[in-house]
């Protein structure tokens, strides 16, 4: 039995945030006394992760995500808990063990800009004492593996957001990380970057057998690359398991949008009425009865407008949660 | 008109909010617009002194009745706009004041003034201070005061309108610094902040005498030391007037000129 | 020593870097140019009515000009780009990404950015220093010239130290960029020898904002005034100021990691 990669033990983070009121008066006496309050952002979690998973965290915006990857990257200090990866504990932030972790955030530069991303590299190369040879094997699987070879020479400023992106990721992994961190990813590219990113993902998990732990708004980003998910909601976890289980709730509805005249009509026989707001009507039914209840409501009312969409992931997070309260 | 005073006292009041909590760019302002006449004052009195009691008309206690005076006249008619500029052409922000029906300098112009009202007394007792140190000599006519009160807002308007067209050198040119650092230079030297203008060249005092930097500076505090006739007094009155008006139309001018590129380019 | 190799590829990035930017290089000619202009006009007036500033004679004010000049390059060259980083880093959430990597962050985040035009201050003021020291007629002996070294070096690490310290208090104040700025805005006081200036303001110039161990000490190495007690001086605070700054940006790392989300 492998000791986990990580190994998180009732993680809790709490930190403190001063308000003010608008108005002259307000700002004068915020000179004098600041209220304070104190936010948990993560209330105490646990999961472990053993070498070689790849795990998606998901969760809303605010669920307590990227504070849960700020504790293991050494970023922050757990208010209480017991967090240790590769058997370091992150915060003490040792030099053995910030050399084997990368982290990677979406839509965040940590290329120079105006010179190629070459050069960039080879500042990773000092920071991280890389070995010449490991260095230019690694960055000849990387850039075989990203398509990176045109990429390499350009100023990054000319580069696009998705090769950016591509050589970002690249420059994290050169040191060949025992743990990666990566934080959405896949944020604001094209669907064919993102899929593109997320074999290269997939690959490198298999290559190098690198514990990978991937947090992402997108649905897509998991199913293709996480058996397990996790999901954190108000900075609990709400979910731990195979993602087939989660799966299969979530692919268990879909949601029509309708846009009737009519703002006081009842739908409730079509499905579960979710919201209605000036005639527009957001409705919950089940995948397999999508086509039979949209063709009812099309021959049934004035239709003027309606919309079949996957539920958001804020629903999948409530549903679970009412799922996980029953 | 009364929009008008509406939107003032509306500047006043953000201005007011947001300076507080801008604490310490307050101070660090505060402490440059000390510093340099403070500096300028202990050097031209360590000449005065060498040179047995004083320089080119003006006693060591005259001098420091000068850099004192100045300043506070510095202080009052001082902007920082055109650094303002560069930052809201960059950041898009220009788009917005664009959009409303009111033209933007009279909400530079707001802002300016409610900043002052809270750094003034501050700086007067500074003044203050530096008078119990230095024991400054001034000598104001009665009619110098009152005068005063008319230079210094000629003064103020000729010194904002001027650094306001200056501001707009940022619809042509990213290189604001350097442009800003030219008229701050010429600023140094022709209205009186290193020296009292008397103390130049006979060709330069010329010159700053048809520049508007003089009448920015140099005029009021003169005045305010009882160093000006009545004659000299009332013409420099005009000239600030000629300036004030001379200003305006440039002002459309520029304005104008870089509004039409500024919308040409996408804003 | 893998830092130095670290910091000579920061610094052939840098360059790589602005490169590209080939213009910056003759607009900061020009302003540097001004500046200079500016400060040997401003000598030329006062001049003009004296030859004698509180006992320096013109061309040892010009070589103290030289120094300001120089110091002031170096501080622009090595020590604000760095700070004023340091602050945006905080800001922005990007110094994350320095806290991840295994090398020290004071050290990365120093050395990370360096404005490379302003090297041409650095020339210019040894060129200005040059032209004093060759006008006053005077040879600067070894001792005097290490001695000026020396002071040089200490009155840089008393610089980055203080500069340290200010950048380091945006782990407590949010709006914090125009900190830096006091420093500059009292730098220019540095032009004139100090000892022109009443004691409070002496002690203003050398222990709160020190501008004096910039400027005027390492000139008064030069011109043949520097005491042992200042040299001495210069040196125990620079060494104070190095590792009490190191201290006050640990806890304020510390902070960072506490209270960020």
């Amino acid at each position: 039995m492998t000791s986990p990669a990580i190994h998180i033990q009732g993680l809790r983070k709490t930190y403190v945030v001063s308000e003010r009121e608008a108005g002259v008066k307000a700002t004068l006496q915020s000179l004098v006394h600041r209220n304070t309050e104190e936010v948990p952002a993560v209330d105490g979690i646990s999961f472990d992760l053993e070498p070689g998973e790849v795990v998606g965290f998901l969760g809303p915006n605010g669920a307590g995500k990227t504070t849960t990857l700020k504790c293991l990257s050494g970023l922050l200090h757990p208010t209480a808990g017991e967090v240790t990866v590769l058997g370091y504990h992150p915060w003490k932030r040792g030099k053995a063990f910030l050399r084997q972790i990368t982290l990677v955030m979406g839509q965040r530069n940590q290329l120079v800009w105006d010179i190629p991303p070459l050069d960039s590299f080879e500042l990773n190369r000092a920071i991280y004492r890389i070995p010449l040879s490991d260095y230019r094997r690694m960055l000849d699987e990387l850039t075989e593996l990203l398509d990176l070879g045109p990429l390499l020479r350009k100023p990054v400023r000319n580069l696009s957001l998705g090769e950016r992106m591509k050589c970002e990721i690249a420059a994290a992994l050169l040191h060949r990380p025992q743990v990666v961190f990566l934080d959405e990813p896949t944020i604001g590219l094209d669907v064919t970057m993102q899929r593109r990113i997320r074999s290269f993902i997939a690959e490198y998990n298999r290559r190098f057998g690198a514990t990978v732990l991937l947090t992402s708004h997108y649905m897509a980003d998991v199913v293709a690359l996480c058996r397990r998910v996790v999901v954190i909601h108000h900075g609990r976890l709400l979910f731990d398991g195979e993602l087939s289980r989660l799966v299969q709730d979530f692919t268990a509805h879909k949601t029509i949008v309708v846009q009737l005249e009519d703002t006081r009509a009842n739908l409730r026989s079509y499905g579960d009425v979710i919201s209605q707001d000036e005639g527009q009507y957001t409705l919950r039914v089940p995948k397999a009865d999508t086509a039979r209840i949209t063709g009812r409501l099309l021959a049934d009312l004035p239709v003027i407008d309606l919309l079949v969409e996957d539920p958001p992931i804020e629903e999948v997070i409530e549903v679970v949660f009412a799922q996980e309260l029953r | 008109m009364s929009d008008l005073a509406a939107l003032y006292l509306q500047q006043f009041k953000t201005t007011f909010a947001s300076m507080l909590q801008y604490r310490a760019s307050l101070v660090i302002w505060m402490i440059g617009h000390v510093l340099e006449p403070l500096v300028y004052l202990i050097v031209w009195s360590t000449v005065s002194v060498s040179v047995g009691g004083a320089v080119g008309g003006y006693s060591t206690q005259q001098f420091a009745g000068y850099f004192i005076v100045l300043m506070l006249v510095n202080h009052v008619t001082f902007a920082w706009i055109m650094w303002e500029y560069e930052y809201r052409i960059r950041e898009g922000t220009l788009s917005a004041a664009l959009l409303k029906p009111v033209h933007p300098i009279h909400a530079d112009i707001a802002d300016n003034v409610s900043s002052k009202l809270i750094t003034l007394p501050l700086m007067l007792l500074i003044a203050g201070g530096l008078a119990t140190l230095f024991h400054p000599q001034l000598a104001p006519q009665w009619w110098a005061m009152v005068a005063a009160v008319p230079a210094l807002f000629l003064a103020f308007l000729v010194r904002f309108l001027v650094e306001w067209c200056l501001a707009q050198a940022a619809f042509w040119t990213t290189r604001v610094t350097a442009v800003n650092q030219v008229y701050f230079v010429l600023l140094l030297f022709l209205s009186g902040q290193i020296a009292p203008l008397t103390l130049f060249p006979h060709a330069i005092q010329v010159a700053a005498a048809f520049l508007p930097f003089r009448w920015m500076i140099g005029f009021p505090v003169e005045l305010l030391l009882g160093r000006l006739s009545l004659t000299e007094t009332l013409v420099g009155l005009g000239a600030q007037a000629v300036w004030v008006v001379v200003c305006y139309f440039l002002l459309k001018v520029v304005w104008n000129a870089g509004v039409r590129i500024y919308t040409a380019v996408g804003a | 020593m893998s830092y130095l190799r670290m910091l000579g590829v920061f610094l052939r990035v840098s360059i790589m870097g602005e490169m590209a930017y080939r213009v910056n290089f003759f607009v900061q000619l020009f302003q540097s140019l001004l500046e200079l202009g500016t400060a040997i006009a401003g000598l030329a007036v006062i001049f003009s009515y004296t030859d004698s500033l509180g006992g320096w004679r013109p061309d040892e004010v010009l070589a103290l000009v030289g120094v300001y000049i120089l110091v002031g390059g170096m501080i622009g060259f090595a020590i604000q780009p760095g700070m004023s980083l340091l602050i945006e880093s905080v800001r922005d959430g990007m110094l994350d990404f320095t806290l991840v990597k295994p090398v020290d962050a004071q050290v990365m985040i120093s050395v990370q950015q360096v404005e490379i035009w302003k090297l041409i201050d650095i020339v210019l003021g040894l060129a200005v220093l040059g032209v004093a020291l060759a006008r006053l007629g005077e040879h600067v002996g070894g001792g005097q010239a290490a001695a000026f070294v020396a002071m040089l070096l200490a009155g840089a690490v008393i610089i980055y130290s203080f500069w340290l310290v200010l950048a380091t208090l945006s782990f407590w104040f949010v709006r914090v960029e125009n900190i830096l700025e006091i420093f500059n805005s009292m730098y220019q006081a540095g032009r004139w020898p100090i000892s022109l200036y009443p004691g409070w303001l002496r002690f203003i110039l050398s222990f709160i904002v020190p501008v004096a161990f910039a400027v005027t000490v390492p000139a008064e190495a030069l011109t043949g005034r520097l005491t042992a007690g200042t040299l001495l001086g210069a040196v125990a605070l620079a060494v104070v100021l190095f590792v009490g700054s190191r201290l006050f940006w640990l806890i304020g790392l510390r902070r960072y990691s506490g209270t960020s989300a």
